[in-house]
């Protein structure tokens, strides 16, 4: 077991794709999870028994079973030492992905808001149009803080996008690439960040209606009160000042990707 | 007369400390030749109060001595600023450093299981048996 032929045999794993042979696993679901061990079984099960796919549960320094269910129901789980927020396991899950080659990845949440025959549909979307990211919006249940702001987001932004928070979305390979990056590292949230950067990238997002289940258990990290909103407000307008060149880009691409779409 | 002896001893004990914290390899690297400038500016203006008197009258201010406190918030601003875009640079890599700890536990305890069931099946030969217990606890 000599170093040297761990090393040749990374090597050839990395640069595979220069023998032209690339070989890529089709899809990860990425599951982040704090303290969701009530739901995170039925939801893993859930994703296993629609796609059959491989599942990844990310647990974000959980202190009860959410990894030992996970486990249980046939997900893969990478355990974050730390607390890193939403967006931290979310990227960490597509990390891992970007690392085994994955060429999809799925985000869902593991409270169970999104139900499992969903999630086809936004692979086929992906698969069937330009997008490089699908979306699953659920614009019918919107509560007024949420209405007020997204439309306060809108404006600000110029994003072409419905539903910001949603966790339930669908990557391609370029799309994990650009995520997996430490350009990505410092956002907080999983949306509006997440979406500017990829918008100021010029990838080309896409939204689908989907159904979703109202939470079982737990609620939204994001809109938790008005105190938190406010705060996230706050937040998220300080990102959009500071990705302000970014959204000279946007308005530049803006008209060309509509014309794609 | 007085002032000038406490300005001295207040300067001289800030300046003695940051040097035995120096000394000591307390601050790391660019914070010691920062803090090493600010114990000699403290030295100098010790030494020599009327230099702040000086300075202020030339430009023109009529109370000198709100000159010193002026710059020396400006320099506190600037170093608090400093520390934030430090603190921001070190979060982004706490953070894909926990990313990646997560990923390669998870490679590792599959790599281990993977020489454990080898191990097994090949029973009788005296192969390396790598210990399966958890690392968490010490990891954390």
């Amino acid at each position: 077991m000599s170093s040297d032929g761990r090393d040749n045999a990374l090597f050839y794993e990395e640069h595979r794709h220069l023998s032209g042979k690339i070989w890529l696993r089709p899809l990860l679901a990425v599951i982040p999870a704090r303290n969701e061990a009530a739901t995170v079984g039925e939801v893993v099960r859930g994703v296993i028994d629609t796609l059959g796919c491989d599942v990844l549960v990310v647990s974000d320094e959980s202190c009860d079973d959410t990894s030992v269910n996970a486990r249980a129901a046939g997900a893969t789980v990478v355990e974050l030492p730390l607390n890193l927020g939403a967006w931290g396991a979310t990227q960490a899950g597509l990390r891992y992905a970007q690392r085994n080659r994955y060429d999809r990845v799925i985000t869902l949440d593991a409270d169970g808001q999104h139900r499992p025959e969903t999630l086809p549909l936004l692979l086929m979307e992906l698969d069937g149009s330009d997008a490089d990211v699908v979306i699953g919006t659920y614009a019918q249940r919107l509560s007024s803080a949420k209405r007020f702001a997204w439309w306060y987001f809108r404006l600000l932004t110029g994003l072409p996008v419905q539903d910001f928070t949603s966790g339930l979305r669908v990557y391609n390979r370029r799309a994990v690439r650009t995520l997996a990056s430490r350009e990505a590292s410092l956002l907080d949230y999983q949306d509006m960040g997440v979406l500017m950067l990829l918008h100021g990238k010029g990838f080309r997002l896409r939204e689908v209606q989907t159904v979703m289940s109202p939470r079982r258990v737990g609620h939204s990290r994001v809109f938790a009160s008005w105190l938190v909103v406010a705060r996230y407000m706050l937040h998220t307008t300080v990102l959009c000042f500071a990705r302000v060149s970014v959204r000279g880009r946007i308005r530049q691409d803006a008209p060309a990707s509509k014309a794609a779409a | 007369m007085t002032v000038l002896i406490v300005s001295a001893v207040i300067g001289f004990a800030l300046a003695g400390a940051i040097l035995y914290l120096v000394r000591r390899d307390h601050l790391h690297g660019s914070y010691a030749i920062w803090w090493l400038a600010v114990a000699a500016v403290t030295l100098l203006l010790a030494l020599f109060p009327h230099i702040i008197d000086w300075l202020g009258s030339t430009l023109g201010i009529a109370y000198p001595p709100v000159l010193a406190i002026v710059i020396g918030m400006a320099f506190t601003l600037i170093r608090m600023l400093q520390m934030d875009i430090d603190r921001s640079r070190q979060e982004r890599a706490l953070r894909r450093l926990t990313q990646r700890l997560a990923i390669l536990d998870q490679e590792l305890s599959v790599a281990r299981d993977a020489i454990v069931a080898a191990n097994d099946g090949a029973a009788g030969t005296r192969a390396l048996k790598p210990s399966t217990e958890p690392l968490r606890e010490t990891d954390r």
